[in-house]
């Protein structure tokens, strides 16, 4: 097992997947619970999930995560018989997360690294779509400290700074055949830092329903004088652009969940997302150097989106947990807009897990999420590539933990 | 150890999953539909012969259409396809134009490739003058576009000795030739044919400004187009035509222009304050140029804008020294275009539909991408170089242009026999080559 984890991490360090762009994979014991978590106070993870609720948590811990992902999407043009596969690429989003402070008190604080937004899409450098992406890797890591109080023994409230890493390399072909008739290449590439934040409430009701509203801020990833590398025929050459200006909306996302406790061993957890994708209108490049290369403003044109996502936890002995979940998440992406470099559709989620916890406060919990992302048969409005898309995705994943 | 056995299970399923689990799209199995694909001949002008940048070429002809329909044909038992190509060592076949570089004024430097070409030699055949000869071609053959020919000139027996990219094809040697093209096309069967012919109908008059030729009479036309298409499925051939393009929109056209004439000669210190040209209409009257007048792109190359005469001045900036005819497609001469691709398109159409055949509406093709559009994220219009549509020449397509053309002729195959011929990524075939 170490031997699979240790190859996993040599790959690629990064990225994501689950509605569009972002990434829900934020712990081990919510990814195996289909994703949701916002209304129970399950552990360190609250710190993304709920802040307001971390005051709750019985014990404080530390615990680090990853969740190789594998996605594989298949492609095939309009009219044609052949089907094309992106690349082997496996992502690998980390999470981690600290809570300290004392339990007895109503003040607690935390910090957690997580990625909420990443992708790893590489094609085959000729394949049908080369001139709209022949990769992108984009990733934003999130760094939160958080304070959390429990302003009453049924209510706390939570919030964070978020600070954002943000990271994207967008390579396609150009479209200016060199004299060998070989097309050039285009890659840019740019770093972000922006600030965001993450707040919530928890409240433990009488009746023994247990209930988060939280709000997860849009950070907009601002990429200012990242590197264009243009590679193209020597006449033009000089006239390419050099450097580029992008700004890439990562979406707020609202929150609403809620725990039920049916017996003393089974939690169950309900959550509704709603993710406000609208604010990502147009994906617009500035250049540098515009005699040849002009600028671009890309349509996006993404709608809200929400996802239910319906839990389960079995704590089948002291030490054994067992977990299982179903999700459904709602493309944001309408009809002519949906590009190869995230090739979205309506997806369903299932997921299943196991966690294990011993006497001296070690912990290992394990996941498995499958989606299933719906074929979607598209004709994009401004590339004009059109074909059919189908995704799968298999993540599994890891977090070891312990609790002081 | 329960729960050491559970983790190995879920870690064993993890990995199955994603080893053998890949999305599967819906099932796709060409199918030929009611045609016979086993024989597919091309009959046509330059535009089948895969000519572009003013030349045939061998990797024009390996990228002519018919080549790349022949090739998605094998998915439903299309047989072998052979184009009658230059050979490796005379790969440069006529020669032709190749994008050299830009000048220092910023506009592009285009020559003229003249090395290892094909040219055997040439003849003097009255009435048409000089033809020029190239090695000649013997195999098999199914691409049988023949640069430079009319419909008119289909059924013309002699027709061997006027041209010499149809000569090249023959056993005998000009002069001597006494078999029409539709005549040698029928000396070997086939099951299925495309034929896209017409458009050098009008072209000669078109790209000479009205000047060097006559466009076939519109009743000739008809006769001529029906009476070939009867031969061609008097075996039971099954086929598809084309629509000619309308010439107007080529940037033959549409790269010289009023507009652009004025901007070079107001850049000039002593033509600031110029605001005609003049130019010598069809019926021989010199006049100021208008917007609706149409300039080839030959007037740019042939370099002989602006350029003084001591008596009459500067060339097509005074009335004395008129842009001549030939560069010239006035108003009046682009409705004779017009008129007669219309006719022609009209006529054609009619022909197929009464032949039960498929129709590809090329000229509404070429407009619609001559337009401006993307293929698979390639921008492709009109504009010449950087449109990536038209070939240096201005009028024959580039690869990617032929490739497009190629889909639709497979679209209009399988709509009209319900095959299923799989369609090309046009953007695999290359635009403007730039140095």
């Amino acid at each position: 097992m170490k031997k699979i984890l240790l190859s996993f991490l040599l790959s690629v360090p990064v990225f994501g997947f689950a509605q569009s762009f972002q990434v829900n994979l934020q712990g081990q014991k919510q990814t195996a619970m289909g994703g949701a978590g916002t209304g129970l106070a399950l552990d360190e993870a609250a710190i993304f999930f709920n802040p307001g609720a971390v005051s709750f948590l019985q014990q404080n811990g530390v615990q680090a995560g990853i969740s190789p992902l594998y996605l594989k999407t298949a492609f095939r043009q309009t009219g044609s018989n052949l089907t094309e596969y992106n690349k082997d690429k496996i992502a690998t989003p980390i999470m981690g997360y600290a809570v300290f402070g004392s339990p007895a008190n109503r003040l607690r604080f935390g910090v957690g690294i997580y990625t909420p937004f990443g992708g790893a899409m590489h094609w085959k450098e000729d394949w049908t779509g080369k001139y709209t992406v022949t990769s992108l890797d984009l990733q934003a890591i999130y760094i939160q400290p958080t304070l959390s109080l429990k302003i009453t023994d049924h209510i706390g409230i939570g919030g964070g700074l978020v600070y954002s890493l943000g990271k994207v390399d967008l390579r396609q072909a150009l479209p200016i055949n060199q004299s060998n008739g070989q097309p050039g290449t285009a890659q840019l590439k740019g770093d972000t830092k922006d600030f965001g934040w993450n707040a919530g409430i928890y409240v433990k009701t009488e009746v023994g329903i247990t209930i988060g509203v939280t709000h997860r801020s849009q950070v907009t990833a601002n990429v200012k004088d990242g590197d264009a590398i243009f590679a193209g025929p020597n006449s033009l050459q000089p006239t390419l652009p050099t450097k580029f200006t992008a700004a890439l909306p990562l979406p707020a996302t609202s929150s609403i969940g809620f725990g039920f406790y049916p017996s003393e061993k089974l939690t169950m957890a309900l959550d509704v997302n709603w993710v406000h994708w609208n604010t990502y209108k147009v994906l617009a490049f500035d250049y540098n150097n515009n005699t040849t290369i002009q600028d671009t403003e890309s349509p996006r044109n993404y709608h809200d989106a929400a996802a239910l996502r319906l839990g389960f936890q079995h704590q089948t002995t002291a030490k054994l947990a067992l977990r299982a979940g179903i999700g459904y998440a709602f493309t944001p992406v309408d009809d002519g807009y949906v590009t190869a470099e995230v090739p979205d559709a309506d997806r369903l989620l299932l997921s299943a897990g196991i966690g294990y916890h011993g006497t001296k406060g070690f912990g290992m919990d394990l996941s498995f999420l499958y989606e299933d992302v719906m074929s979607r048969k598209q004709t994009n409005f401004e590339s004009g590539l059109s074909g059919e898309y189908k995704t799968k995705a298999y993540i599994p994943g890891i977090s070891l933990s312990y609790k002081f | 150890m329960k729960s050491n056995y559970i983790v190995k299970s879920i870690l064993a399923i993890a990995v199955v999953s994603v080893a053998s689990c890949k999305p599967e799209l819906s099932e796709v199995t060409p199918s030929k539909g009611n045609a016979d694909f086993s024989r597919y001949v091309a009959l046509g002008n330059s535009l089948t012969s895969g000519f572009a940048d003013g030349g045939l070429y061998l990797e024009g002809q390996k990228n002519s259409f018919p080549e790349i329909i022949a090739g998605q044909m094998k998915a439903v038992g299309g047989g072998s396809f052979t184009s009658p190509l230059f050979s490796e060592a005379q790969f440069n076949g006529s020669g032709y134009l190749r994008f050299a570089g830009f000048k220092a004024d910023g506009t592009p430097n285009i020559e003229r490739v003249t090395t290892q070409t094909a040219v055997r030699g040439q003849v003097n055949i009255p009435p048409v003058g000089n033809v020029i000869l190239y090695t000649k071609y013997t195999g098999d053959i199914n691409n049988y576009g023949v640069p430079g020919i009319k419909l008119d000139n289909a059924d013309l027996a002699p027709y061997g000795n006027f041209n010499g990219y149809f000569e090249r094809l023959l056993p005998g040697n000009a002069g001597t030739n006494n078999t029409s093209y539709i005549d040698f096309v029928m000396q070997k069967d086939f099951t299925f044919f495309s034929m896209w012919l017409g458009g050098n109908d009008i072209l000669g008059y078109a790209s000479s400004g009205g000047a060097g030729d006559v466009p076939t009479l519109k009743t000739t036309f008809s006769t001529k187009y029906a009476s070939v298409l009867a031969r061609l499925t008097s075996k039971g051939a099954k086929g598809v035509v084309a629509t000619i393009p309308d010439i107007t929109i080529t940037p033959y056209f549409r790269t010289v222009t009023l507009a652009s004439l004025l901007a070079a000669v107001r850049a000039t210190p002593a033509g600031a304050n110029v605001n005609t040209l003049y130019l010598r209409t069809g019926a021989g009257v010199a006049r100021a140029a208008t917007a609706e007048d149409l300039f080839t792109l030959t007037l740019s190359s042939d370099g002989v804008f602006g350029v003084n005469d001591p008596l009459k001045g500067p060339y097509g900036l005074s009335p004395a020294n008129p842009i001549e005819n030939k560069y010239a497609l006035d108003k009046d001469e682009v409705a004779v275009v017009i008129d007669f691709t219309n006719s022609y398109n009209a006529t054609i159409k009619a022909a197929a539909n009464t032949s039960n055949l498929a129709i590809v509406d090329a000229g509404a093709l070429l407009k619609e991408y001559g337009a401006g559009t993307k293929v698979n994220g390639v921008g492709v219009s009109a504009e010449f170089i950087r449109g990536n549509l038209f070939s240096l020449d201005g009028i024959h397509l580039t690869p990617l242009g032929y490739a497009i053309v190629a889909n639709e002729f497979i679209k209009a195959i399988n709509s009209k026999y319900s095959s299923s011929i799989p369609t090309v990524d046009a953007s695999k075939y290359r635009g403007t080559l730039y140095p």
